[in-house]
C-alpha cells in the first residue's frame, strides 16, 4: 500500500455526453503514484468513457484534469502519452504484419544519427522489456503469427516500454489463460512497487480483489464509491455495481409452459470457445444467456446458426437432428439471428427498409420467376406499421434511420422469414427506451405465437426480466441454469464474474 | 405495362438521371463544334463505336456491384476473337457453332476469374490482373502472334447490317442492357448481387450464398466479354491477339461514370450504358474536330475524375450551397435535440468522494 503522497492525477467533476446521452455525470477520480486502482462498473457505467478522457481519446465536456497539480487538456492520445499515460485497450492496437520489436517501437523507432533505424538496438531493448515481463517471445516474430494471448502480452510490453507513469489496462486478462493471468497480476504488483500507477479495469472481481489497492465503482455514469480494498468485500462491490433497483418497466408476458422442445443442444463444443454446452428451449420460451463479454454467449449463437463448425455435440431442432454448415441452411430450417453488431453484420445500407426485410426470404416475393416489387413494398409497409418503424423508412437508406428503427428493420426480416427460433444478440444495445419497449413487445408477441427466443444481453435487468429461464456462462461453459425469477442480478453478476463459485448445476430443465 | 411505367418513374428519380443529364449536356455542346455531329450517319457511327465497350461494361458493372473488379475483358476479347477465327477458318466449324463455342469459352474464362476470386480467396484485382496477362498470352500462343484475316463472309454482316436503318450492334447493345436491367431488378439473384456488394457479412447471415453470387457475376462478365470479342471479329472479319487492348479500362470507366461504386452494392446498368455513350460521344466529337488521339486519352481521364468527383463531392457541394444560403437567408433555429423527449439537464450533485 503506497503512502498517500501527492496525487499523480486528479480528475474533478468530469462530465461527458454523446449525442444527448450523458455518459459521465460529475465523476471524480484521484490516482496516487504506486497504486493499483481498480475501476469497476457494469457495461455502460461510464468506465470506458472515463478512461478514454485520460487517454486523450475523448475530451470532457466539463470538469478539470490535474496532472501533478497542473491543469491539463488532452486533445489527442499523443498528448496523453507525453504526460506519461499508456493505455492497453480491449481492441488491439498492434500492426499484424510487423514484428514484435517493430510494434513495440512503432512511431518512435530507435535511430542512429542521420535517421537510420537502429535495428540492433531495438531488438536488444525489446528483449530487455520482454525479459522484464518474463515473456518468452521472439522479438523478431511477426505479430500475426502469435496467439491472441501472446498478442495481448506484447501489447502490455509495448505500454510498459514507453516508460510511462500511468498504465491503463482495460480488461487485460480477457484473452489470457490462468497462468498468463497470474503472471500479469505479479507484473502489475511489481510495476506498482516501482512507483508506477496502474488503473485496472476488469469484470473479474476475483482478480480485482487479488491485485487492487483501491477500488472505484461507477454506476450509470455516476461515481458510487472510492475505497481501500481492505475496507470492502466482494458483496458490497457487487451491490454497488448493481445499485438500487431500477424502476424500469419490463412488459414481460408469461405464457403457460409448452412441453415441446424447440431446440435441444447436447454437449456442443466449437473451436471458437464453446465448451460442452447443453440446454434446451421450449416452444414459446425466452431462454437467456448471461455472462461477461467473451464468456462464449455470441459463440453459442454462431455455432447454432451454422457460422462456426461444431467439434462435438448434437443439436435438435423440433426433434430433428440438424447440422447446419451455413447460415443459409439454418435459415432454411427456421432459425433467425439478429447479430450483435447490426451495422456491420445486419443491415444493407445500400437498401431502403423493404429490401432489408425481404432479403432472407426473397422466394416469398416471387410472381412466376420474377420479384413482385409491389408486393415487397406492401409487405414492407405492413411491417413498418406493425413494428412502429418510422414512416419514411421505405424512402431512404436504412443508414439514416435511428438505432431503434434499424434494429426493428432487422427484427422484421426474421418475422418475414418465419423463423421458429430467433437468436437475439444484444437486441437493445444502443437504442432508446421507447424502441427498447417496442423490442420487448415484439418478443412477447413472438413467444405468444410459439416462436422460441435465445436472448443474449449484457443488460442484466433486461435479461432477467425478459427471459423465462437463464443460463449463466463463464469461459464457454454453462455454470448454472435456472428460472429467471429465481436468479437475482446480484447472483448473476457474482457467478459470471467468478466472485461466487457456483458449481455447475445440472443443465437440465428446472420447474 | 404498369410495371414498366413504375420502373420508368423510379429510373428518372434515381441513378440514371445524373448521367442522362451529363450525356445531353455533352451532345448540346458538341453540336456547336461540328455540322456533322447531328448527322444520321454520325449517330450510326457512334452506336457502332460504343457497342463493344458498352457490352463489356455490362460485365464490369456486375462485377463491381458484387464488390469486385475485372481487368480481363480486353484479354478475353483477344482470345475469343482468335478462337472464333481458328474454329471457323481452320477447323471447319460453321459460324453458328463457332459462336456458340466461343460464348461457352467466355463463360469458362469468367468462371476461372470468379473461382479464384471467391473460393480461392485471392483478391479479384490480383486474379484478373493475372488473367489479363495470361488470356492474351494464350491468344498469342494459339495464333503464333499473327492475325487471322477473312474468317467468314457471313461474319461482317453481324456488325455492319442494319435493321430499320440502324446498325445491328445498337440493338444488340440495347437488348443486352435491358435484359441485364430486368435481371438485376426482378430476379432473386439480381437482388442478391446488390446485397452481397452492399454488405457481404450481412448477406451471408441472411442466407445468401455469397460465393455463388459473386462467381455468377464473373461468369456473366466473361460471357459479355466474349460477345464483345465476337463483335470485334465481325467488325474486322478477323481475329487478332492485339484486339481489345485497353478495353477493360474503358468498360470500368463507363461503369463509374454511370455512378457505380467500387465499394460494391451501388450502381445501375442503364447508367453504365449512358456512361459508355458519354465516353464514345466525347471521343466522336473530338474526332470530328480533328483533335489528336493523345488529347482524346487525356480527355477521357478528365471525364472519369470529373464524373466520379462530382458524385463524391455532391454532398459537400450541397452543404456548401446550404451554408451559403443560410448566410443570405435568415432561418429559424431548429429545436434542440433531446433523446427522450425533452429531458432535464443532468443534475449537478454527487461530487466524487475523495480519499
Amino acid at each position: 500500500m503506497p503512502a498517500h503522497s501527492a496525487p499523480l492525477w486528479e480528475l474533478n467533476n468530469i462530465f461527458k455526453a454523446f449525442y444527448g446521452v450523458q455518459a459521465l455525470k460529475s465523476v471524480s477520480l484521484t490516482l496516487y503514484p504506486g497504486e493499483v486502482h481498480a475501476l469497476l462498473g457494469e457495461n455502460g457505467s461510464g468506465k470506458s468513457t472515463l478512461v478514454k478522457c485520460l487517454a486523450g481519446v475523448h475530451q470532457p465536456d466539463r470538469g478539470e484534469m490535474l496532472h501533478q497539480g497542473q491543469a491539463v487538456n488532452l486533445h489527442h492520445p499523443v498528448e496523453a502519452r507525453a504526460h506519461g499515460v499508456a493505455t492497453i485497450f480491449q481492441e488491439f492496437s498492434l500492426v499484424p504484419s510487423l514484428s514484435v520489436a517493430e510494434n513495440i517501437y512503432l512511431g518512435r523507432q530507435l535511430r542512429y544519427p542521420g535517421r537510420v533505424v537502429n535495428w540492433g538496438g531495438m531488438a536488444r531493448a525489446t528483449e530487455q522489456v520482454l525479459q522484464r515481463l518474463n515473456l518468452h517471445i521472439d522479438p523478431q516474430a511477426i505479430v500475426r503469427n502469435l496467439s491472441v494471448a501472446e498478442q495481448q502480452l506484447v501489447e502490455i510490453a509495448k505500454a510498459i516500454s514507453q516508460e510511462s507513469s500511468l498504465l491503463i489496462m482495460d480488461e487485460p486478462t480477457a484473452a489470457l489463460g490462468l497462468d498468463e493471468t497470474n503472471r500479469l497480476l505479479d507484473l502489475i504488483r511489481d510495476l506498482a512497487r516501482q512507483g508506477k500507477t496502474i488503473l485496472y479495469i476488469s469484470h473479474r472481481l476475483d482478480e480485482v480483489f487479488a491485485v487492487a489497492d483501491r477500488i472505484t465503482v461507477l454506476k450509470d455514469g455516476r461515481h458510487m464509491i472510492t475505497e481501500d480494498r481492505a475496507k470492502l468485500d466482494i458483496d458490497q462491490v457487487v451491490q454497488l455495481m448493481v445499485g438500487r433497483e431500477i424502476t424500469q418497466h419490463y412488459p414481460k408476458v408469461h405464457h403457460a409452459p409448452n412441453p415441446a422442445f424447440c431446440l435441444e443442444v447436447r454437449g456442443l463444443s466449437t473451436r471458437k470457445g464453446v465448451n460442452n454446452v447443453s440446454f434446451e428451449i421450449r416452444r414459446g420460451e425466452v431462454f437467456g444467456l448471461g455472462g461477461m463479454v467473451g464468456s462464449g454467449r455470441t459463440e453459442i449463437a454462431r455455432a447454432l446458426f451454422g457460422v462456426d463448425a461444431h467439434t462435438a455435440g448434437e443439436v435438435y431442432l423440433e426433434g430433428q437432428r440438424v447440422r447446419f454448415r451455413s447460415p443459409a441452411q439454418a435459415i432454411g430450417a427456421g432459425v433467425g439471428l439478429i447479430p450483435e453488431n447490426r451495422k456491420a453484420d445486419g443491415l444493407f445500407f445500400n437498401f431502403e427498409a423493404h429490401p432489408n426485410i425481404s432479403v432472407s426470404r426473397l422466394r416469398g416475393m416471387l410472381l412466376g420467376p420474377f420479384l413482385d416489387l409491389r408486393r415487397e413494398r406492401r409487405t414492407g409497409r405492413e411491417f413498418i406499421e406493425k413494428l412502429k418503424i418510422t414512416r419514411n423508412a421505405m424512402e431512404k437508406s436504412v443508414r439514416y434511420l435511428s438505432g431503434g428503427n434499424q434494429q426493428k428493420v432487422v427484427i422484421a426480416r426474421w418475422l418475414y422469414s418465419r423463423a421458429r427460433l430467433l437468436i437475439l444478440d444484444e437486441p437493445t444495445q444502443g437504442i432508446d427506451i421507447g424502441a427498447k419497449l417496442d423490442v420487448y413487445n415484439v418478443i412477447n408477441e413472438l413467444t405468444a405465437q410459439g416462436i422460441s427466443i435465445l436472448l443474449i444481453s449484457s443488460d442484466y435487468p433486461e435479461l432477467l426480466a425478459m427471459s423465462d429461464r437463464v443460463a449463466v456462462l463463464r469461459d464457454g461453459c454453462i455454470l448454472h441454469v435456472t428460472e429467471a425469477k429465481h436468479l437475482s442480478e446480484y447472483d448473476l453478476l457474482a457467478i459470471a464474474s467468478g466472485a461466487s463459485s457456483v458449481q455447475a448445476a445440472p443443465a437440465g430443465v428446472t420447474g | 405495362m404498369r410495371i414498366i411505367l413504375n420502373g420508368l418513374g423510379q429510373f428518372f428519380r434515381s441513378a440514371v438521371a445524373g448521367p442522362l443529364v451529363a450525356l445531353l449536356l455533352v451532345i448540346f455542346f458538341l453540336q456547336f463544334t461540328s455540322d456533322r455531329f447531328l448527322d444520321e450517319g454520325n449517330f450510326s457511327n457512334v452506336s457502332l463505336q460504343v457497342s463493344v465497350v458498352a457490352i463489356a461494361a455490362i460485365g464490369s458493372t456486375l462485377v463491381i456491384l458484387v464488390g469486385g473488379i475485372d481487368l480481363s475483358p480486353g484479354a478475353i476479347v483477344a482470345l475469343t476473337s482468335c478462337s472464333l477465327a481458328i474454329l471457323v477458318k481452320e477447323r471447319g466449324y460453321s459460324l453458328e457453332e463457332g459462336i456458340a463455342i466461343v460464348l461457352l469459352m467466355g463463360a469458362g474464362l469468367g468462371f476461372i476469374n470468379g473461382f479464384f476470386a471467391t473460393y480461392g480467396r485471392i483478391p479479384a484485382f490480383i486474379v484478373t490482373l493475372a488473367t489479363f496477362s495470361a488470356y492474351r498470352g494464350a491468344a498469342f500462343l494459339i495464333t503464333d502472334g499473327t492475325p487471322i484475316f477473312s474468317v467468314s463472309p457471313r461474319l461482317r454482316p453481324l456488325f455492319y447490317d442494319e435493321w430499320l436503318g440502324i446498325p445491328r450492334p445498337f440493338f444488340y447493345t440495347l437488348g443486352l442492357f435491358i435484359l441485364t436491367w430486368l435481371f438485376l431488378r426482378y430476379t432473386i439473384i439480381g437482388r442478391n448481387i446488390y446485397a452481397v456488394g452492399g454488405n457481404e457479412a450481412a448477406a451471408r447471415l441472411s442466407g445468401v450464398k455469397v460465393n455463388q453470387v459473386k462467381l455468377l457475376a464473373f461468369v456473366i462478365a466473361g460471357v459479355m466479354s466474349s460477345i464483345a470479342g465476337i463483335l470485334t471479329s465481325a467488325q474486322l472479319n478477323s481475329g487478332s491477339p492485339n484486339y481489345g487492348v485497353g478495353l477493360e479500362l474503358k468498360a470500368i470507366a463507363a461503369a463509374v461514370i454511370g455512378g457505380a461504386s467500387l465499394a460494391g452494392g451501388a450502381g445501375n446498368v442503364i447508367a453504365t450504358l449512358l456512361g459508355a455513350w458519354i465516353v464514345a460521344i466525347v471521343q466522336n466529337g473530338l474526332n470530328l474536330n480533328t483533335v489528336p488521339a493523345s488529347w482524346q486519352e487525356i480527355t477521357l481521364g478528365i471525364i472519369i475524375v470529373g464524373a466520379v468527383g462530382l458524385d463524391m463531392w455532391r454532398r459537400d457541394i450541397g452543404e456548401f450551397v446550404n451554408r451559403a444560403m443560410r448566410l443570405v437567408v435568415p432561418q429559424r433555429e431548429p429545436p434542440p435535440y433531446s433523446p427522450e423527449g425533452g429531458a432535464a439537464p443532468p443534475p449537478l450533485s454527487e461530487p466524487g468522494a475523495s480519499p
